[in-house]
């Protein structure tokens, strides 16, 4: 049965979109892990894929950036060439002992002369550039093995932001940070969002973040369960269909500003948010 | 053929041993000088992307290699690399399309390769005699053809080295992650496996299947302990392998020594090694 004949779909005028899924199938040794995902995120938008796990909010990122064959399309305008991703992945699984510094991370992709003969002056700034973007100068010097979950992520940030990206793509951003680190970093993302006008696409199974920052949610379950902003999109029966149990997170009368309000401890701090 | 004795000669007054005035010890040490950062080098990034598994399984296909030449009746100077090559570029095509993880992969291709050439040398006697050969190496026998060959892949890796190493780098962090940020994966990926094949199947002739993978991992393993960035680790890695042939080679011509060549160059970097660790040891100890 499927969820989008039970809930009707919100169905908003189609904005300009900086992604579309078109059907997207994905098969793993005939088992379906993506069924026909047709969904859009907006253009300048902080659009959250959500999920139980094994929805396949992974897969359909490893799509996006074409690691794994589907069938269907994913369309991403540009204007002119290729379109420019900045990719934050969920965890970097590398050589702690590998001496490597935040500096040459950064350089690393742009820098033609190998790494043997130093960093060019040039590149070094664009690098610390990108690091106080995120807040994050007083590591450059540091060995990427030695940074804390926190602090990699701010660089692996960084890093998405020096590809000067049309597109963010986070698979699930608040995973491995403690929930005030995770704050910080969404009113990061959030404030680089209006000043760069990328758009943000991010997998997260957390939905305090989603309904905190997100202007636009992707029910997934390996199929699309519901799609549009917060308010409309995360109503409780939503989320019982998609999660399988009852999600009291969301009161869907009470959202000012598009935003859903969650009865995370942040909400009672901060009530205006 | 190009005349290298001019070379030789350099050779022989920049290090004026008197084990280095015969031709084979020049020849040897000249071989040596170019294989040892070529290893060296592409160790680094085999430590990088823990490749070592599969260096492992190319130096095994060596007698393979051989064992098809004679069958073929082909040089096995040739045939030996070209197999090593395909095999290298067999496992990386493996991994690539399938869900098998590398180890498994790569584990199966050894088996297959070590029991080929089993049972090709067991059908031939006589061809048991080069399997010692093989297990040691004899780098003391390298032709000026050998060396040749040597530099022009020298020339060649080097170039690579040099303009893919910091790609190189990135897809040994994460190829998801170099994918999305515009780095081109695959084709970095192939040359690297068909160059890596062709250094191992070339260091299985210097210091026999047994020792390659030390002389791939162990300059590296010993740089990665000293520097502190990922540029100075090639600098240090081309000293302790550069230093290692060296004195490796005039250490084993000594008369109170007579060693294997190969086993003491790689026992003279594993000192390295021991001494690269005391010193990060007591950099931690400082640090703390």
């Amino acid at each position: 049965m499927a969820a989008t004949d039970v809930f009707p779909l919100y169905q908003p005028e189609p904005p300009e979109a900086a992604v579309r899924f078109e059907s997207v199938t994905v098969e793993r040794g005939g088992v379906s892990i993506l069924d026909r995902v047709s969904a859009t995120a907006p253009k300048g938008s902080c659009t959250a894929i959500i999920g139980p796990n094994g929805a396949g909010k992974t897969t359909l990122l490893l799509a996006l950036l074409g690691e794994i064959s589907y069938q269907g399309r994913i369309h991403i305008p540009a204007n002119g060439g290729q379109p420019r991703i900045g990719y934050v992945p969920q965890r970097l699984t590398f050589d702690r002992g590998m001496p490597l510094t935040v500096h040459e991370f950064l350089a690393m992709g742009f820098q033609k002369k190998p790494l043997w003969f130093g960093i060019g002056r040039e590149l070094r700034q664009r690098s610390l550039e990108a690091l106080a973007l995120v807040k994050a100068e007083h590591l450059a010097e540091r060995r990427i093995g030695a940074l804390s979950g926190g602090e990699l992520q701010r660089v692996l940030l960084a890093l998405a932001l020096r590809q000067e990206p049309d597109l963010l793509v986070l698979d699930e951003p608040s995973a491995g940070v403690d929930f005030r680190g995770e704050l910080i970093f969404c009113e990061l993302l959030d404030s680089l969002r209006r000043t760069k006008g990328f758009t943000q696409l991010m997998v997260s199974h957390d939905l305090a973040t989603v309904t905190h920052h997100a202007t636009h949610v992707i029910c997934l379950n390996r199929k699309v369960a519901a799609e549009g902003p917060p308010r409309q999109t995360l109503t409780s029966d939503n989320l019982t269909a998609i999660f399988g149990m009852h999600m009291g997170l969301v009161n869907s009368r009470s959202m000012p500003d598009n935003q859903a309000v969650c009865s995370a401890p942040c909400c009672q701090e901060r009530p205006d948010a | 053929m190009p005349d290298l004795s001019p070379l030789y000669a350099l050779l022989a007054q920049l290090l004026p041993f008197d084990c280095l005035q015969a031709r084979f010890m020049q020849q040897a040490m000249l071989g040596l000088l170019l294989l040892a950062p070529m290893a060296a080098v592409m160790g680094i990034v085999v430590v990088n992307f823990r490749m070592a598994f599969f260096a492992d399984a190319i130096s095994h296909s060596a007698f393979a290699g051989v064992a098809l030449g004679l069958i073929f009746s082909v040089d096995p100077g040739w045939t030996m690399p070209a197999f090593g090559m395909l095999v290298g570029l067999g496992i990386m095509i493996l991994q690539r399309h399938t869900n098998l993880s590398s180890d498994t992969v790569i584990g199966v291709f050894f088996s297959a390769m070590v029991a080929f050439g089993l049972a090709i040398v067991s059908r031939d006697r006589s061809l048991a005699r080069d399997l010692q050969r093989f297990l040691y190496g004899d780098i003391l026998t390298i032709s000026d053809g050998q060396i040749l060959c040597l530099m022009v892949l020298f020339l060649a890796l080097m170039a690579f080295q040099a303009a893919s190493y910091n790609h190189l780098l990135y897809i040994g962090l994460n190829p998801t992650l170099a994918q999305a940020h515009r780095v081109r994966v695959a084709i970095h990926q192939y040359i690297f496996a068909g160059l890596l094949s062709l250094i191992v199947m070339f260091s299985v002739q210097a210091v026999g299947v047994l020792l390659v993978t030390a002389m791939l991992i162990v300059p590296a393993a010993a740089a990665r302990n000293v520097a502190r960035s990922a540029g100075s680790m090639f600098w240090w890695a081309m000293l302790v392998s550069l230093t290692s042939a060296a004195s490796g080679l005039i250490v084993s011509a000594q008369d109170w020594a007579r060693t294997a060549t190969g086993a003491t160059v790689i026992l003279v970097a594993c000192g390295w090694f021991l001494l690269s660790m005391i010193v990060a040891g007591l950099r931690r100890e400082q640090a703390a």
